[in-house]
């Protein structure tokens, strides 16, 4: 317990730095595309250019009730939009990257692991910093969303019906970082493990976005961990327990690998 | 009696195809300084790793403090101390964060450290200051303290004088005489020979992943022969010396030989009839020794 402790203050200490521009910038992001959508005449603009754009814009936003819903959906834009899944992905590939593949490459883990330290307390302090980041900048998102609504109200967008969108992007990308534990566990360095995940959550992006707009490509949308994360269908009905128990699962099974993986492999 | 704190017991590694080590089979008993000696790649860091549980063994038995060191054997760890033969730590911390991290996960308070940082010469303002801005030996002392801050009671050093100058390595003899007297057991690897001779009790001499030689170093450099200079007051046929060993320089009034301990007598008696001028009897220094063995 002890060393897990120092295991997590030193994943602290290396990752601070990097956590509060992180949260600033999703905070701020937020903030803005409440002001955005508290802008009758921006809202109004923005519904009618969408109109006119072709679906697979609208499909890059993952953003079929936009037009419609207007401001709602504006703020809903903010969960979805390459700025905010970049910012969370930058978390969910650092961290496991750098806490085990990034040791070894390094040279420091000898050092870590010849303590009275277990593999799993490795692993789990990784996990454990993942996670705890990924909320603090998923509360960081919802927080911008929140005082924006509550600094400029927006008729009929409670600030409320983001916190199911805000958990529902932490879990997607806890779900990736867990899957860059598994990866970061078998390699031997940063740079590789980075490279894979990188490549994968790219991959993952892409797929989503080719199979909802091309139709013969629909049926790999499932391969896509993208699918399972649909902000607003999140705003409108809350969270999907099927795409929750798909993330979960994909998440923890990711896990339980690293944790066997890195047990039994040569440092 | 307690049983030894390293028990290695036919011990073997490979990498693929490569052997990194190969049927090694050695005792270090508690309060010894054990010397590891051996050319590059002949498997000394390949061993420590095994001892610490950083690889798995591919074949062989391996105990450190009485414990299996690979998988649940981690609690013995707190009686380790370690420094690796290349030394890496986290460039944005500072020297103290990184004493303070290693003490943590240790779980035990770090009583050696003032002494150790003062006998090596790092002082609070270095300690300050990020890692990033370290000198190589500077890295090494820092290396050196983590290692030993908690006292443990087993210290496995890789190349511990590596990059330390002359004043400070007088400082680690100091140190691994303190840790000696303590009753902590050293093993060290080390290319510095005459540190090894300085230090250890007993040595292995490592070669391609196996112990071609073991034994205290006194011992040692008694097996080796011994170096015969002789210089004549006249010319005589000093190739007909190599009866009594090789003969590595041969002149007509000065003739050099390198000849068991057992042959001595012999040689001496026959340079006795010669017109012997002057003849020396070197004792082979551990140097020699490990010459001898990779040739």
């Amino acid at each position: 317990m002890t060393s897990q402790v120092a295991l997590l203050g030193h994943h602290a200490r290396l990752h601070r730095a990097a956590l509060v521009p992180l949260a600033l910038g999703l905070a701020l992001f937020e903030w803005m595309m409440t002001f955005v959508a508290g802008q009758p005449a921006v809202s109004r603009f923005l519904s009618e250019a969408l109109r006119a754009a072709p679906p697979q814009f609208l499909a890059v936003l993952n953003q079929d009730l936009l037009v419609g819903v207007s401001a709602r959906g504006i703020v809903g834009v903010g969960y979805a939009h390459p700025f905010a899944l970049i910012m969370m992905a930058v978390w969910a590939v650092r961290v496991p990257c750098a806490a085990l593949a990034g040791e070894i490459g390094r040279g420091t883990m000898d050092l870590v692991a010849a303590r009275p330290v277990t593999r799993s307390s490795q692993v789990g302090a990784a996990a454990v910093a993942l996670l705890t980041g990924l909320g603090a900048l998923a509360a960081a998102a919802w927080l911008g969303t929140a005082v924006g609504l509550t600094m400029r109200p927006v008729e009929g967008v409670s600030a409320l019906r983001y916190l199911p969108v805000a958990a529902a992007l932490w879990l997607v990308f806890a779900c990736f970082g867990a899957v860059a534990i598994l990866v970061s566990a078998l390699s031997r360095e940063a740079g590789t493990a980075i490279a894979w995940i990188s490549g994968l959550l790219a991959g993952s992006y892409v797929l989503d976005y080719v199979a909802r707009v091309w139709p013969r490509m629909a049926s790999l949308r499932p391969a896509s961990l993208f699918r399972y994360y649909e902000p607003q269908q999140v705003v409108e009905a809350g969270l999907a327990r099927h795409d929750v128990a798909v993330l979960a699962a994909v998440g923890a099974a990711a896990l339980l690998v690293a944790f066997a993986v890195f047990a039994r492999r040569d440092l | 009696m307690d049983a030894p704190p390293i028990q290695v017991r036919g011990l073997g590694k490979r990498y693929g195809a490569v052997v990194a080590l190969k049927d090694l089979s050695l005792d270090v008993a508690a309060g010894e300084v054990f010397g590891f000696l051996g050319p590059n790649g002949a498997g000394k860091t390949t061993t420590i790793r095994l001892l610490l549980g950083l690889i798995r063994p591919d074949g062989g038995e391996v105990k450190v403090l009485g414990r299996v060191p690979f998988g649940r054997g981690t609690a013995s760890r707190a009686d380790i101390g370690y420094l690796p033969g290349d030394m890496a730590f986290w460039p944005r911390l500072s020297g103290a964060e990184t004493l303070d991290f290693f003490a943590e996960l240790t779980g035990r308070p770090p009583a050696a450290r003032e002494r150790l940082l003062a006998r090596l010469g790092l002082g609070a303002a270095e300690l300050g200051r990020h890692v990033r801005t370290y000198s190589d030996g500077m890295k090494q002392k820092l290396g050196l303290v983590q290692a030993l801050q908690c006292e443990p009671r087993l210290v496995l050093l890789d190349e511990p004088t590596k990059g330390l100058d002359p004043l400070v390595q007088q400082g680690f003899y100091e140190i691994v005489a303190d840790l000696r007297s303590a009753g902590a057991t050293v093993f060290l690897s080390s290319h510095v020979l005459p540190e090894v001779e300085r230090v250890c009790d007993r040595v292995a001499m490592l070669r391609s992943g196996a112990v071609v030689s073991l034994g205290d170093v006194e011992a040692l450099r008694r097996a080796e022969r011994r170096r015969v200079i002789a210089d004549f007051g006249a010319d005589v046929d000093t190739a007909a010396l190599g009866h009594f060993g090789d003969v590595t320089v041969a002149r007509p009034r000065h003739a050099e030989l390198l000849v068991a301990q057992a042959d001595l007598p012999a040689l001496v008696a026959r340079l006795g009839m010669l017109p012997l001028v002057d003849v020396v009897v070197e004792r082979p220094t551990l140097e020699e020794a490990f010459l001898e063995h990779y040739r």
